[in-house]
């Protein structure tokens, strides 16, 4: 063992003691009054609407889809001299903190960003918090809900708009007796108003397993328009079986992307300053069917949206435009018992890309029009909601596009890619230090993730996780040009999440 | 066999007790009528959200939660009552009927008990992997039912229950209950977790599998 690797040693010896000082204060916390803000409001336990957070049951569905309207609390009130009530107030604010703490270990250290040959210092690192959300959520007045996210992102030090989901919601009951839903939620993240746990909003991996790094491609509608669009959606659910979906988004000045607008100094409207400007009403659609029975609940379903998207980023926002076009099916198996859970459940989206704006410019893809395909599917299974473990299966599919995916670009959709040949580093612009592209330009990725989770309490999990990738951006060996290989990238993961 | 005896006496005049005490309550206040506006609350609210758990018209269909359809009305309040109060602590009861009956008023707990009363009871579906243990269970729970168990002093549950467990103006329903339910009360009745007076004396002596077999035979009950 070389002095590097002992070094390496002790520095992941300081980092556990570290998590294990973190660990063992939150061990020690009373739980008496640890629970979040829904079970605040509906005085229910955690186990009501979750199996573990953040899958929800049947009864976290209905609640959802009813615009988080179970109060179970005081109200403050107000009345007019007619008796009609024009004030229903939680006496409490559903005020809530959510926190991540993760460490990160990738099998192999990235390159240095500056020097040819050379290796990063340290090989993942404590992020103390990871993740720090502020929520909001639960009723506001009857039949209008919310669930808000305002997250504080260590990688980039700053808060940012999170998951929000504004809801109206109201249910009757028909000549049948059963019940009907209808509802609509205004959010800024298609897929977030969805309750199963198959979609992408809250859909697995919950902890992203490309912490450290990306790959190169991934479906528009698994979280590429999340918090830079917002939009109404209508959803109707009958018989609390049967659930339909359709809404419309549009661009949202949020956050870095949208610098706002240079001439007024306001935060819009966008011009071509910006990059990625999503171009008029994009629909997203949803529809699902649940059968219960036993102790067991079933989902199928489909969903998938449309989206146009202007390049943008020093071109003018006009002309044509790249459309992604996603289409994807969906199932969850639901197993609870009284110690055991269980749940097996899976997505497959197909997305067509039209580059009409990009390809045949030569803007940043080589071609005309791409496809990808993605599945993510994964079995977890609980123990007395105390001791669990996940398996699960990634895969991203596509046409090979040598431009696109090994030209230096980033995310999708790109709207500059200079040359096709390894990423170059932002800080040394002569040093090719691979990563994150493609070599062959295929962007076909595959992973295993595998999770043991222990939650002491309800409100409290701790995930380690290892993601082990048998291809990463189109190979297995040397997929970035520069002699990267895809289990280099394999990452183990410890996470702890609480909420209070 | 001298302390088995004095526990059957115990158990005796602590249920005559209740049954007195019951029953003095009924004549005290008889059931008001419900007024058609509260009927008609309690039938939105159990059709809008009790039935998240409990199923369409008090069907449940996951066994972790009780059917009440046609469940005696006095029993239902009892609960609602018992659940607001948070005496009692059984871990469903407490993660979730203790917040669902937080706000509830006298009146809507009446009504809501009403419209579940009045529902057609559950016919509960033969156990999806039935076998012949499970039909040897239900044998067995059946004579534990109809006959008690001798040798460690356990009263016949169709004592107070009635034979066809339809239940009365003292005791719950309990035919096609739910086995697994039924199961999770009679080993809280056994721990002690769900506090009855009648119920934790009379469980106290049956085991495990003795429980197990009165569940079936229950639920096979329609």
């Amino acid at each position: 063992m070389g002095q590097f690797n002992r070094f390496q040693l002790n520095a992941w010896y300081q980092r556990c003691g570290a998590l294990a000082l973190v660990l063992f204060g939150l061990l020690c916390m009373q739980p008496a009054q640890a629970l979040p803000l829904f079970a605040r409001q509906t005085g229910m336990a955690c186990l009501a609407c979750h199996t573990v957070y953040p899958e929800l049951t049947h009864f976290g569905r209905m609640f959802k889809l009813n615009g988080y309207q179970l109060d179970n609390g005081k109200d403050l009130q107000m009345i007019t001299d007619e008796g009609k009530q024009i004030l229903a107030l939680p006496a409490v604010p559903n005020l809530a903190l959510f926190v991540m703490v993760g460490d990160v270990q990738l099998a192999k250290p990235l390159p240095d960003s500056n020097i040819a040959g050379a290796k990063s210092l340290s090989n993942g690192g404590i992020e103390l918090p990871q993740q720090l959300s502020l929520l909001y959520g639960g009723k506001i007045a009857p039949h209008f809900g919310a669930f808000a996210q305002v997250t504080y992102d260590f990688s980039a030090d700053t808060f940012n708009i999170d998951n929000t989901d504004f809801r109206f919601a109201n249910t009757v009951v028909l000549p049948d007796k059963r019940p009907f839903t209808y509802g609509v939620s205004i959010n800024n993240n298609p897929t977030i108003e969805d309750p199963w746990n198959t979609t992408p909003a809250f859909g697995f991996p919950y902890v992203p397993p490309e912490v450290n790094v990306p790959s190169v491609a991934s479906p528009i509608i698994n979280a590429g328009t999340a918090y830079e669009v917002a939009g109404p959606v209508g959803y109707i659910l009958w018989n609390e079986q049967f659930y339909a979906a359709l809404g419309f988004y549009r661009h949202a000045q949020n956050g870095s992307n949208s610098p706002g607008n240079a001439i007024t100094g306001e935060g819009g409207p966008v011009d071509s300053a910006t990059s990625n400007v999503i171009s008029g009403w994009n629909p997203y659609w949803r529809v699902a069917y649940e059968y219960d029975f036993d102790r067991y609940t079933a989902e199928v379903g489909t969903y998938g949206s449309q989206f146009k998207i202007f390049p943008g980023g020093g071109n003018a926002l006009a002309g044509p435009t790249n459309n992604y076009t996603d289409v994807a099916e969906d199932f969850q198996v639901q197993f609870i018992g009284e110690k055991n859970t269980a749940t097996l459940k899976g997505t497959f989206v197909r997305e067509n890309q039209s580059l009409d704006a990009t390809g045949p410019a030569g803007l940043g893809t080589s071609n005309a029009s791409d496809w990808l395909t993605y599945l993510s599917t994964d079995f977890t299974y609980w123990y007395k909601r105390k001791y669990g473990f996940t398996e699960g299966y990634l895969s991203t599919k596509g046409s090979t596009d040598k431009l696109l995916y090994n030209g230096g670009c980033l995310t999708m959709p790109v709207t500059k890619c200079t040359s096709g040949g390894p990423y170059t580093s932002p800080n040394n612009p002569a040093l090719a230090v691979g990563v994150v592209n493609s070599a062959n330009g295929d962007p076909a990725t595959n992973a295993w993730v595998t999770e043991a989770m222990y939650a002491p309490w309800l409100n409290l999990k701790i995930v380690l996780q290892y993601t082990h990738y048998t291809k990463f951006n189109g190979a297995t060996s040397n997929y970035d040009g520069v002699g990267r290989n895809a289990s280099d990238n394999d990452t183990t993961y410890l996470l702890m999440w609480f909420a209070l | 066999m001298k302390a088995t005896k004095l526990t059957v006496l115990a158990v005796a005049a602590a249920a005559a007790m209740t049954l007195l005490a019951r029953v003095a309550a009924a004549e005290d206040a008889a059931p008001a009528a419900i007024a058609p506006a509260d009927a008609a609350e309690a039938e939105f609210t159990a059709t809008t959200k009790c039935s998240w758990c409990h199923g369409p018209q008090g069907h449940s269909i996951s066994p972790i939660y009780p059917a009440l359809a046609g469940q005696k009305a006095w029993y239902i309040v009892e609960q609602l009552q018992l659940f607001k109060a948070q005496t009692r602590a059984d871990p469903y009861a407490r993660g979730m009927m203790w917040g669902m009956a937080a706000q509830l008023t006298d009146t809507q707990m009446a009504a809501l008990a009403d419209y579940f009363s009045k529902q057609t009871p559950f016919a509960s579906e033969p156990a999806p992997f039935s076998s012949s243990s499970a039909a040897a269970g239900i044998a067995q729970g059946k004579s534990i039912y109809n006959d008690g168990v001798a040798a460690t002093g356990v009263a016949p549950c169709s004592a107070c229950h009635q034979a066809d467990a339809g239940g009365s103006d003292q005791f719950p329903r309990l035919a096609g209950q739910h086995a697994s339910y039924l199961l999770k009360q009679l080993r809280a009745f056994h721990s002690g977790t769900r506090e009855q007076v009648v119920m934790n004396g009379i469980v106290g002596p049956l085991q495990e599998p003795d429980m197990k077999a009165v569940a079936l035979f229950l639920e096979s009950m329609h």
